[in-house]
């Protein structure tokens, strides 16, 4: 193994578009979000370094371990977390195609992009806390309910192009932006359990503040904290570059840096759109989302892949 | 190292994470606490973000004379927050008793039960001094 083979792998993993470049994103991110966020409801909102600066002063603090919990365990979850969705970012297209394409890599990625979440069931679980519990249970009853739309809604193009590869259903949405037009409702359905995936507003029931005090991270502080915080942010961002490729083309037939600027443009742009959902709903009950999940979203995805497979006939 | 602690020291005076802890108050001062927490006045421009959790939180907001009754309660919150915390008194009654001061069921202000860093008065606090008091402290972390 020489030098060179070592070493590229090593900078896809830890700068590009790995560690540095999903931690640096990440936070502008979520800087992005929290602003509009503050816009929306008629504030000015935090400066731009704030996520740096909350990152940096967690990382400075006390890190208390409770007395009963699983002290291996609730210190090694942030890093799993942390892991899970690098390795998911190596799995979607960045510039035109992904680092490391195969087929069937749709799959992959939906299950590297639960694997944060049965952490955050695990972090609530492990820290032997009532409040933590009972968020763990939540983060695992809403997983039950939010991830069978969002695969099935993922399914819609990957049977209109005819490939589990990534890489080629958003070619395929590139080459057929009318198509498009009929992904609407799965794009919405995405972006809807999107939300839920990251624990965001309308589906922030895992940690609600008013009721269960922090939820599964209510013993995590200091650095094990900024990590998850950390983590989260770099699962909006892939969950945002998923979302991208498979309904919106990804980079549209760009290359090198101008790929990565319309790849930064469009996932912005994403993340917006889920500001907007978070600024203007309220918490709903943790029965209502299942219902909603269940009884809307899952027939809607439903009605879509039909739709696609009777498109697909259609076109041939 | 000096850049290191100059960092860290401008990361917590910009990311002042609170927790609202009522040890007994009318409920006046919890008032105009949210009112401070409210689109009108914004703190989070100031990276201030109300939090659950001891845990997760830097600053303690108390209101209120500490009564007898929740003396210990108040301990235990302020033993659950990592270091480095600091504790503000807000109100009359948090920083001296107030009206409540030698009363049998009270203990007094809340430096009686655990260390203050600083004293927001007013019966009840505006929400002005409240942020005033807040950046006061911030400020002071820089010596």
């Amino acid at each position: 193994m020489t030098l060179d083979s070592v070493l590229s792998p090593l900078f896809f993993i830890l700068v590009f578009p790995g560690f540095f470049f999903l931690s640096v994103y990440g936070t502008f991110l979520e800087w992005v979000d929290r602003k509009c966020y503050a816009l929306m409801q008629n504030r000015i909102g935090p400066p731009i370094y704030q996520p740096v600066a909350d990152f940096i002063k967690l990382l400075a603090k006390e890190t208390i371990i409770p007395k009963h919990c699983d002290t291996a365990l609730f210190k090694t979850l942030p890093f799993f977390a942390m892991a899970s969705v690098i390795t998911a970012m190596l799995l979607v297209p960045v510039w035109p195609q992904a680092l490391f394409p195969f087929q069937g890599d749709l799959v992959v990625i939906i299950y590297l992009l639960t694997i944060p979440t049965m952490t955050f069931f695990l972090a609530g679980w492990s820290s032997s806390s009532p409040f933590a519990t009972i968020g763990a249970v939540r983060v695992l009853t809403q997983l039950f309910a939010y991830e069978v739309p969002l695969m099935l809604a993922l399914l819609g193009p990957a049977i209109l192009a005819g490939s589990w590869n990534i890489t080629e259903i958003s070619k395929f949405m590139f080459q057929n932006p009318l198509l498009l037009i009929v992904q609407i409702p799965g794009f919405l359905i995405a972006v809807i359990t999107l939300q839920g995936k990251l624990e965001r507003l309308p589906f922030d029931i895992p940690h609600g503040e008013t009721e269960i005090v922090g939820g599964a991270f209510t013993e995590y502080s200091g650095g094990l904290l900024a990590f998850f915080n950390l983590a989260i942010d770099m699962e909006m961002v892939v969950g945002a570059a998923l979302i991208n490729a498979v309904f919106l083309g990804g980079s549209m037939g760009a290359d090198g840096i101008l790929a990565i600027v319309v790849f930064l443009g469009k996932t912005t742009f994403i993340v917006l759109l889920l500001s907007v959902l978070k600024a203007i709903m309220a918490r709903i009950r943790i029965e209502q989302m299942i219902n909603f999940c269940w009884k809307i979203l899952a027939p809607l995805s439903l009605i879509q892949i039909a739709m696609n497979i009777a498109l697909k006939i259609r076109i041939g | 190292m000096k850049i290191i602690t100059k960092l860290i020291t401008w990361s917590q005076m910009k990311s002042p994470w609170i927790i609202h802890f009522n040890s007994g108050a009318c409920n006046g001062c919890d008032i105009e606490i949210l009112d401070a927490l409210t689109p009108k006045y914004d703190l989070e421009r100031f990276g201030v973000l109300l939090k659950g959790t001891p845990r997760h939180a830097d600053v303690l907001l108390v209101s209120g004379s500490v009564s007898r009754q929740i003396h210990k309660r108040l301990v235990r919150i302020y033993e659950q927050m990592p270091n480095p915390k600091f504790v503000v008194a807000i109100g009359a009654c948090a920083c001296s008793g107030g009206v409540f001061d030698g009363c049998y069921s009270t203990l007094g202000g809340v430096d009686k039960a655990i260390p203050v860093s600083a004293y927001i008065p007013g019966c009840p606090a505006k929400p002005e001094a409240i942020i005033d008091g807040m950046i006061k402290l911030l400020a002071s972390l820089k010596e």
